[in-house]
Formats: structure tokens, sequence, C-alpha cells
């Protein structure tokens, strides 16, 4: 920091030798209608943790309406051909359970976890819910409805403005630029239109069920394989979009909401999916610059400068694309002054090796908290879901800390360089154009919209 | 019905800090935590939000590790560390690969024995603060609804009924002498306790506490203001504005009775009756059938970590073409029915098993899978500071198993009653957030 020499801490113990980190045995099976299985233990407490994927989202139907298979799966809840809305809630809680269903951009999802002891009536209803869902009408409607509310409450958010819009910057007409409905695009959703995605989503070739908890893996194969094998349906058809444009030189995006006592800004590029080669290269550097408490970006406009309370970085991976991106939500009046400490930061590791104890310092943060995640069922699902989405290599959660601990400094300026683009960053600040303009029209052009997402200037 | 035995062991050191300690090998991390017995209720008059500047205070440093230091010994050691205020304790936490449990034990002894901070800390943490304060509160469509709309309408003692984030100028009004003060009064040995949980031996953990914090000397006790309340013997209301958000929003807070009695146990099932998602009487009548709101839940705030008058709190966010009026008429259809006809048998199953489900779950449970055993710790630690009985996690849920139908129509007609309770109605200054930018 400039404020003051680096002041060591005296007297620290020293780490004392590491336990091996040990991930639990994973049993794979595919149905023979196709649907894949992966189990895993994980005796913490006497409760399962699960999820039905499906490998279609809301990108795959963006053509028909954005957001329609979040809708689609939002009504899957809420009746079947044998229970309505009311009877599925309560025989959810008659047997200590909790479920949700929604979609992102290129996934549809029915999680769930309850007690072991009720695994198999569990099991039995998100099966139900994959393949008998009845889509009521005045279910529909209701969620519908509500769903109108969602979309103009999100409108009133500085985080929401920020990510769409800088979406839209970064994707342009491909699926991922779009991030939300408008409240036109709900009120046209069709009750057939979320059958038809249902029927061509919702099927065993489509999906995968990850299982993780107390509980027998054979046994609970054979309850997997006695609830879900008699279903069958096809993959869908899918063809990836055209390739969004890279965005060139800085641009700023200004969204205006009157009287903000604070502006939110959000800076981005495009960047990886998760099974690029460069993947864990960049996951370390992104760690360094602002994605740990003991970042860079953190250490200087939090604790050095006192700017904000929530400064990260972030690397977002679709299945096609995927984005960098930092964020900080600002006082007003150090809306350039931040920014220019963001890109300080960026140029920064893109100029000058990391030294070596940051680096190491670094690398123990990165796979430390990566084993963390052993510690809890949902936490080891959300490890196996990552590896299982994005097909990664089988042995990828045994050798990412091994992977993280073989980088060098140079690896690190390479993907600097190569990912943390600075000159082509797209920047996004949500706030009152009044107060933070002149400021902002020091980074680039500026662009301004309305929180509605209509061009002002 | 499966059980859950949790292994605890537990002592007290001379200089009064307690130690409980949990072990389980099953992944090589440890979590690691501090409660002190002091949390925003009973901060000093005149310095709202202080006991949560406080807390960020705490990593700006201490006698052998200097700002900074903290955080990065944490972070570099393969661990995640944050701390937070509530109404009765403030805690420090860390998740380590247990490799740097000693490390932990270090500088979380290093803080509680010396705190060492300037103004240049202050300040920056206050700047930080008042971010925090406008990110959660003043930049967001309901930013503190209701957790700092209600007290002020609910209580009469200013310990409850403080703006518990802070006054600006009472942030700004805080000095070094504050914090030292606070420091000497509420942070010393005697007024804490050291949680380890996960991969540690009982003895090694036990051993380890004694090497790092029994030289820490006691303090003279704590003082702490009542907080007790006059009785509520009216309804209150209470108007806040609305700046961005386009739905009215009511919350409607009940007084919840004193800890560990037969009607704290109903009342927590009561609340899953009420408020226990889709399923709940509320989000039922009020979203699914009446389609009055758009969404209705609500429930009691952090059950086991409270140590002083606190509500039972729905929170209601209603179409606009229904008036408050009528909303808070459906609301109270759905208390009516519950005070006259109680649940059935099969809703108190229902609730029962649900309930133990909820609880396995809060003892495992981390912070978005990142703190493993944060529920765990966190009733420990209140069980220890609020009842010196860390063993309560292990049969504090049988209280809950018997509670009968009986006992949960008679808190439901003792408790939700208008007289006692509060109403704050949050109110949209735009009808249309389409307005002209």
């Amino acid at each position: 920091m400039a404020t003051s020499a680096v002041e060591v801490a005296v007297g620290v113990p020293a780490l004392s030798s590491e336990r091996a980190v040990t991930w639990p045995k994973r049993t794979r099976a595919r149905l023979s209608n196709g649907l894949e299985v992966i189990l895993a233990e994980a005796h913490s407490i006497p409760k399962f943790h699960g999820e039905l994927f499906f490998r279609s989202g809301n990108a795959a139907v963006a053509g028909r309406a954005p957001g329609l298979a979040e809708m689609t799966a939002t009504v899957v809840r809420t009746g079947t051909a044998k229970r309505a809305s009311r009877q599925i809630e309560e025989d959810l809680r008659r047997i200590g359970a909790d479920l949700s269903s929604g979609a992102g951009a290129d996934t549809s999802a029915i999680s769930f976890a309850g007690l072991s002891e009720f695994a198999e009536p569990l099991l039995g209803l998100v099966n139900e819910l994959a393949r008998e869902a009845s889509f009521p009408n005045g279910e529909f409607e209701r969620e519908r409805r509500q769903k109108l509310e969602e979309v103009k409450l999100e409108r009133t958010q500085p985080g929401f403005l920020a990510s769409e819009r800088l979406r839209k910057v970064l994707f342009g007409a491909h699926p991922y630029g779009q991030v939300s409905p408008s409240e036109e695009q709900v009120a046209a959703y069709k009750r057939e239109d979320l059958q038809t995605v249902y029927r061509e989503f919702y099927t065993p070739e489509n999906g995968i069920l990850l299982l993780v908890g107390d509980f027998d893996s054979n046994e609970m194969l054979k309850s997997a394989e006695k609830v879900f094998g008699n279903w069958a349906g096809k993959k869908p058809d899918s063809k990836p979009s055209a390739a969004p444009a890279n965005p060139r030189g800085r641009r700023v995006y200004l969204v205006h909401v009157p009287g903000a006592v604070q502006t939110q800004i959000l800076a981005g590029c495009h960047a990886i999916t998760r099974k690029h080669p460069d993947w864990v290269k960049l996951g370390l550097t992104n760690s360094l610059y602002g994605g740990a408490f003991n970042s860079r970006l953190v250490m200087n406009i939090r604790e050095d400068k006192g700017y904000t309370y929530s400064p990260r970085s972030g690397v977002s991976a679709m299945r096609q694309h995927g984005y960098f991106s930092v964020s900080a939500a600002v006082r007003n009046d150090v809306v350039a002054a931040s920014l220019t400490e963001i890109f300080y930061e960026m140029d920064k590791l893109r100029s000058v090796p990391v030294p070596e104890p940051e680096l190491a310092d670094a690398q123990n943060y990165l796979s430390g908290v990566f084993s963390i995640g052993l510690a809890t069922q949902d936490g080891l699902l959300s490890q196996l879901s990552t590896v299982a989405l994005n097909e990664l290599p089988d042995d990828y959660l045994e050798t990412y800390r091994q992977r993280v601990r073989a980088l060098t400094p140079q690896d690190l300026l390479a993907t600097a360089r190569k990912y943390l683009d600075s000159a082509n960053m797209q920047i996004v600040v949500v706030g009152d154009r009044a107060q933070i303009g002149e400021q902002a029209a020091l980074f680039g052009e500026v662009e301004i919209y309305d929180g509605q997402g209509a061009r002002l200037s | 019905m499966k059980r859950l035995q949790i292994g605890i062991e537990n002592t007290k050191l001379a200089n009064g800090l307690h130690v409980v300690v949990a072990p389980d090998s099953a992944a090589p991390v440890v979590t690691v935590g501090i409660y002190y017995k002091i949390g925003f209720r009973l901060e000093p008059q005149g310095r709202s939000g202080f006991a949560h500047l406080f807390e960020h205070m705490m990593f700006q440093g201490s006698e052998n590790a200097p700002k900074m230091q903290h955080i990065k010994l944490v972070n570099s050691s393969g661990g995640v560390l944050n701390g937070s205020t509530s109404y009765d304790v403030t805690n420090y936490y860390e998740a380590v690969p247990s490799n740097a449990l000693e490390r932990v034990l270090w500088l979380e002894a290093d803080r509680m024995r010396a705190l060492k901070v300037d103004d240049e800390n202050l300040k920056n943490q206050r700047d930080v603060v008042k971010e925090e304060v406008r990110v959660n509160v003043m930049n967001q469509p309901y930013g503190g609804f209701p957790w700092l709309d209600m007290p002020p309408v609910a209580f009469r003692n200013w310990a409850n009924a403080h703006n518990f984030y802070g006054d600006f100028a009472d942030l700004d009004a805080a000095d070094l002498t504050d914090v030292q003060a606070f420091f000497k009064t509420y942070y010393v040995p005697n007024n804490a306790v050291l949680l380890m949980l996960g991969d540690v031996k009982a003895d090694e953990g036990i051993a380890l506490a004694k090497k790092y914090f029994a030289d820490i000397p006691a303090g003279a006790p704590p003082p702490f203001a009542d907080p007790s309340e006059p009785e509520q013997k009216e309804e209150r209301r209470g108007h806040v504005e609305e700046k961005f958000g386009t739905l009215p929003a009511i919350a409607i807070g009940y007084v919840m009775p004193p800890r560990r009695t037969t009607d704290w146990c109903a009342m927590a099932l009561l609340d899953q009756a009420l408020h226990g998602g889709r399923a709940g009487r509320m989000h039922r009548e009020l979203v699914l059938e009446k389609q009055i709101a758009v969404d209705a839940g609500g429930g009691i705030d952090d059950l086991f970590g409270y140590n002083g008058p606190t509500q039972m709190t729905t929170r209601v966010m209603h179409k606009p073409e229904y008036s408050s009026e009528a909303t808070l008429e459906a609301f109270d259809a759905v208390i009516r029915e519950i005070r006259e006809n109680g649940i059935s048998a099969d809703e108190l199953e229902q609730l029962k098993v649900k309930w133990r489900s909820d609880y396995f779950a809060t003892l495992e449970g981390g912070r978005g899978g990142y703190m493993p055993k944060f529920g765990l710790m966190h009733l420990l630690a209140c069980f220890t500071l609020f009842d010196n009985e860390p063993q309560l996690v292990n049969t504090i849920l049988d209280g809950f198993i018997a509670v009968t139908r009986e006992e949960i129509q008679a808190a439901a007609k003792k408790y939700l009653r208008n007289e006692k309770r509060a109403i704050v109605f949050r109110t949209p200054v735009k009808a249309n957030a389409k307005e002209a930018a």
C-alpha cells in the first residue's frame, strides 16, 4: 500500500504438516434409458442432497422467448398428473424435504434435499415432476403474474441493471446477451410453449442425476434405477448460436438512476469456459486480482482507500463462452478514482511478474478453499456438479490442487495479458448521471440508458 | 426417528474463557470461532452502529499482527474468514485446512489480548461501513425491510429500538477512545467462548486453547444494560417510504415468549406452520390461493441466537390493486384460523419432521458451502454464553418434538394478539417505476 511500509506479523506459528485431501469415491452409472447417475457418500448428517440436471436452459430457447426455460421450471413444481400444488408442498414437508426448480443459461434443474430415511419417496416425487408435470392453467397464470412483478423489481436493483447491461454489451444478440425477459415478453408466455420446452428438455438422455449424502451408494443406485429406470426420451436437438463479436476498445455505459446515493461499477471482457486449458491459470490470476479478501483490489480500494465495502472480481463461465468481470459499489464522488485503481491493478498484473511469496499465498488460498467444499454435503454436490456439467476429466478434483501449485509467475503474467483485457474492458456504471457523468467520461465514450434499458444519449 | 449425537468437550480456562471442541475428522478442515457476548442491542447510547463498526476494527490490527496481516495469514493458509454482529453476540470465524489451526488460534488470541488500531484505520473502516449501509440499505429496494424498520415501531427501550447499522452522525462521532473502551469492557476472555469444530481432537484442542489464551488476563465482569421492554398493551403501527420498489410491503411482528419455555418451542412450530416455505399457511393463503400477495414469508430471526426481546415477523409484498387494509385482513384471517382451530395432528406431524430435517441442516450448514458447521458453531456458542450448557445441541430438539396440538393453540391464543404486535407499512413513493428518467 502506498500509505505505509509493509508490516509483517511477528511470531506466527508455522503451518503443521498437511493432512491428505481425499475426495470420496464416486459411483457412476448410465441407466439403460440414458440417464447418467453420479453418487457420492457423505455421512455428516442423516440427510442427502440431489440435483436432477437437464443439459438445456434458457439459451436453447432464447429464440422463442427469453427466460422460457426458467418459467417452465417454475411451473413444473406446481402440479402433476397425480398431485395438485398443495399436495406437492405438503408431501415435501411430510418427508422433511426441500425442493426447488429453476433454469440457467445452459441447464434446467430440480434441486432437492431431504432426510435419508425418506429417500425413495423424495426421488419418487422428483421423478413425477420430471415426467408428469401437468402445468395447471391457474398455476401458470399465477406464476406468470409473479414473474411480472419480479422483472419489475429487478429493474430497481443496481446490481441487476449493471449485469444486464454488461451482458448485452459483451454478447449482443447471442442468447447470453439477455439475462432476463421484459414485462412484455413475460406477458406473452403461453402455457403450451412451456409444455413444449418441458417435453423437449426433460428427458433421461438429456439428464444427469447427482446424489450426495448419508446413504449406501449401491442401495441408492438401486433406488434410482427403480424410480427412474422406465422413463424414456431422447436428447433434444441443439445447435450452438453464432459466436458473439468481442467488443474492442474501452467504452462506458451509464445506467441512469436518479438520486442514487452510490454507484455500482461493473466492468468486463470476454474470457473462457470451464473446459479451456487456461481455466486454472485464470482462476489463480483472478484470485490474486480481486477474487479473495486478501487480493490486491480489495486491499487497495477497500482496506487502503475505503471507497467500497464490496469489491470483487470473478470469471463467469457458461457452456459456450465466459467472461471476466470486476465490480464494486462505490461512493459517488470516487467513481473515477475507483476505476483508476481497478485498471491500475489490472495493468500491474499485466506488466510486472507476481512476487513468489504472493504467488505461494494465492496458491495456498485457492487449493485450501477448494477442499473446504469436502466438508458439507451441498459443498461436495456443487463440486461434483461442476465436473459433470462441464465434462471435466474424472480426476479433476484430485488433480486440481497440484495444477494450481505448479503455476509460475510467468504463467500468471501471460494469463493476465491474455484475459485481463484492460484495453478492451466494457465499463458499466449505474448511478445518477448528474453526479457521475463527467467522471465516467474520463474512461471512454459514454452511452446513457435508463433503468428500463432505453437509450437516453 | 434418527437422531444425531454430536461429541462435545467443553471447559473453562482460569481467565473465564469458555472453550468448546466438537471433533469430526471426516474432512481435513477445521472451523474456529470466537463469540463475544455483546451485540448491537447493548452498544452505547449515542453510538448507534458502534458494535458493528467495532467488529470491522477487529480486522484492523493487533499487537503482533498489524493491519492486513490477519486476513492475509488466514487466506494464505488456504482458509476463509469473516465476522458478523447480531443482537446479542458478535462473532469472528475461520474455516481452514486443519494444519492451520494453531495459526488461527494465535491470531484470535493476539487480537483478544491487544487491539492495535489508529485514527487512519478508524476513518478507513467508517468509510467502508457507510458503503456497506448504502449497498445493503439506502441504495436497494426494500433495503432494511423490516429488520431496520421494525425496531423503532415495535420497541420502547432504546436497546431494542435504535438503528443497529447506525446513524451516520453517530458513526462519525465515534473515536479511538470509544474503540478502546468498548474493547476493554466487552472483549475480555470472561465474556467469550472459543470454538473448534472439525478436524481436531478434543484434548488437543483444549491444550491449544490453554497454550494461546490462558495468559490473557480476565477483565471486570462487563456491565449489561437492562434490555427488557415495558409490557406491550396496544397494537403499534409505523410507516416507511419505499424509494425504489413499486409493490407495497407490510411487516407484522408479534412479541416472542422467553427462550427455552414450552411456549417458545410451540412458537417455533407455529412459525413453521405459518412461514415454512410454500407449504406454510401465509404463502399458501396469500400467494397461492387468494393471490393477494406475490410474496409472503418470514419467521423468527435467529431462534437460538437472541437473548432479549424479539418478534416473529411476517413479511408480505402485495399486489398494488389490493389495499394494505385488505391485505392485512387476509393476513388476519390466517391468524384467526390458527387461533380458533389450532392445527391438525397430521399437520403437526409434518411440521415436526420438517423441523428435525431443518435442524440437521442447520448444524451441518455452511455459508454457501464454504463455512462448514457454521450452524453448529452458532448454537454451541449461544448455548454456552446464554445457558452455560453447550450440550443443549444434542437435547434441544426433544422440546420441539414433544409439543402438542393443545400447546400450539394455547401459544397462538396467547401470543398472536393484536395488542402484542407491531406493523410496518413500507409504501412506494412512486406508483410506477416507468417514470421518465
